[in-house]
């Protein structure tokens, strides 16, 4: 069996490298360098608070991967967990992080609803005003994206995983039961193809005539200055969709939610600069005399319901592996590559049967 | 004997022969490359560093300054304080 895996990013690579655990041939596309896409451009929270239900037990895996693989691949992943905290800051979202505790109890997940007050408790500096209400689980913190994806590059180049980078897929044609995949001017065969092109999804898909139409998404980050280790958890408001924590560099690493674009566009705005910085000195004051260093954007899907696409299309041996979505691609991607994995390796995996591609 | 430590990027304390060694790890594009590393992201972003290090890679791929390029550039220019940015208009 030959797979052809399109986007080396963190669920791409997580995908080709428990595909080449169990021996499979796997061969890696990706249309830039490492990290060009989402999976290198993200603030690195990983926590199992998140908003869907269906994805805790996939969060709370991943976890345990990213537990695990560093010492499997060898590459530390730079794993901090100092936990992370959600904030609402008006009611109604007050009554979400309330029933989001309550989700994650049914799970025997400890976590637990806190008074801004108790915030300032976790970090010192914290703005009581900027808040009503807030939860705290002590699982998870913020991960470094980068030597994740290195790590999962080198544990899948170890199990013989042919990762081509400058690789743009050009065209995919259907050859009988197979796939014939033009990169370069040159041609590859597979069994299979999974799509795991993030943003440019919509795009690979269309390349065998499926109309995906999963939303595309810009986010905007930036960083400062480094300083000592001074905020530890990750720290996501809700309702204005700003988050901030630091780097294990020491950088104040922070963004805002990203909106739904019509074509994928990784541009900076001075709008953003102006909101961040204007959102995260009301949340903590002493942030005001950093300066930035740098921003930049990143693009990322969501499945139009919300929910991330993993499974068989319609196209026999078409696989999709994208629409992870908000907040979340880093907290279950790990997980999300090793049962679709196994769903290509047997031919179903009733696990990831909610984010079947045919449900729409 | 003090061992010869060439500095290449300050920011970053790092030297010729940690840039060196990443090329060897397989971070041979410049994009790669200042990501393991960590030159041209600290204070100066890349002002001070990017020369020595687009040079560096030049001699060890043979490449051409031309072939690699530079790091895509970021605003801001320079380093501007979150207060500052924090006084700008917004819809």
């Amino acid at each position: 069996m030959k797979v052809g895996v399109v986007g080396a990013g963190v669920m791409g690579l997580s995908t080709a490298y428990f595909l080449s655990k169990s021996g499979i041939d796997v061969t890696v596309f990706e249309q830039k360098y490492l990290l060009y896409g989402a999976s290198g451009r993200n603030s690195g929270g990983v926590s199992p608070m998140v908003d869907r239900e269906e994805l805790i037990p996939f969060a709370l895996e991943s976890l345990r991967l990213y537990d695990t693989l560093p010492s499997e691949v060898n590459f530390n992943f730079l794993f901090r967990k100092n936990g992370y905290i959600k904030l609402a800051s008006d009611e109604g979202d007050a009554e979400k992080i309330r029933e989001g505790v309550s989700v994650l109890r049914r799970f025997g997940i400890s976590s637990k609803v806190i008074s801004p007050e108790e915030v300032k408790e976790i970090i010192p500096d914290f703005n009581p005003d900027s808040a009503v209400l807030a939860s705290y689980c002590r699982e998870g913190g913020v991960i470094f994206p980068w030597p994740v994806v290195w790590g999962l590059a080198r544990g899948c180049r170890e199990n013989g995983v042919e990762i081509r980078t400058e690789a743009r897929v050009e065209k995919i044609e259907r050859n009988g039961s197979r796939f014939t995949v033009h990169v370069n001017g040159e041609k590859y065969e597979f069994d299979f193809v999974v799509n795991s092109a993030g943003a440019w999804s919509n795009e690979v898909s269309r390349m065998v005539g499926i109309e995906q139409n999963n939303m595309i998404i810009k986010e905007e980050v930036c960083v400062t200055e480094s300083i000592k280790p001074y905020i530890n958890p990750y720290i996501y408001d809700i309702t204005s969709g700003l988050y901030v924590t630091q780097t294990a560099r020491g950088e104040i690493i922070g963004g805002i939610t990203g909106k739904s674009v019509d074509r994928i566009d990784t541009s900076s705005t001075v709008e953003f600069a102006v909101r961040y910085a204007k959102g995260v000195t009301r949340m903590i004051p002493k942030l005001k005399g950093l300066a930035m260093l740098r921003q930049w954007a990143g693009v990322y899907d969501e499945g139009r319901d919300g929910l991330p696409v993993v499974g068989f299309t319609e196209i026999d041996g078409f696989v999709q592996a994208n629409g992870l979505g908000k907040h979340r691609g880093m907290m279950i991607a790990p997980a999300l590559g090793k049962e679709l994995a196994k769903l290509i390796e047997r031919g179903e995996n009733s696990a990831i049967k909610k984010f079947d591609p045919q449900r729409f | 004997m003090v061992k010869e430590r060439k500095i290449v990027c300050r920011c970053e304390d790092l030297t010729e022969e940690e840039i060196v060694h990443a090329i060897e790890e397989g971070y041979s594009d410049l994009e790669s490359l200042k990501r393991y590393t960590g030159a041209t992201t600290g204070a100066c972003q890349g002002k001070g560093c990017l020369m020595h290090i687009v040079r560096i890679l030049s001699q060890k791929t043979g490449k051409s300054p031309d072939e690699i390029g530079i790091t895509t550039q970021r605003p801001p220019v320079n380093p501007v304080p979150l207060y500052i940015l924090s006084e700008g208009d917004v819809e």
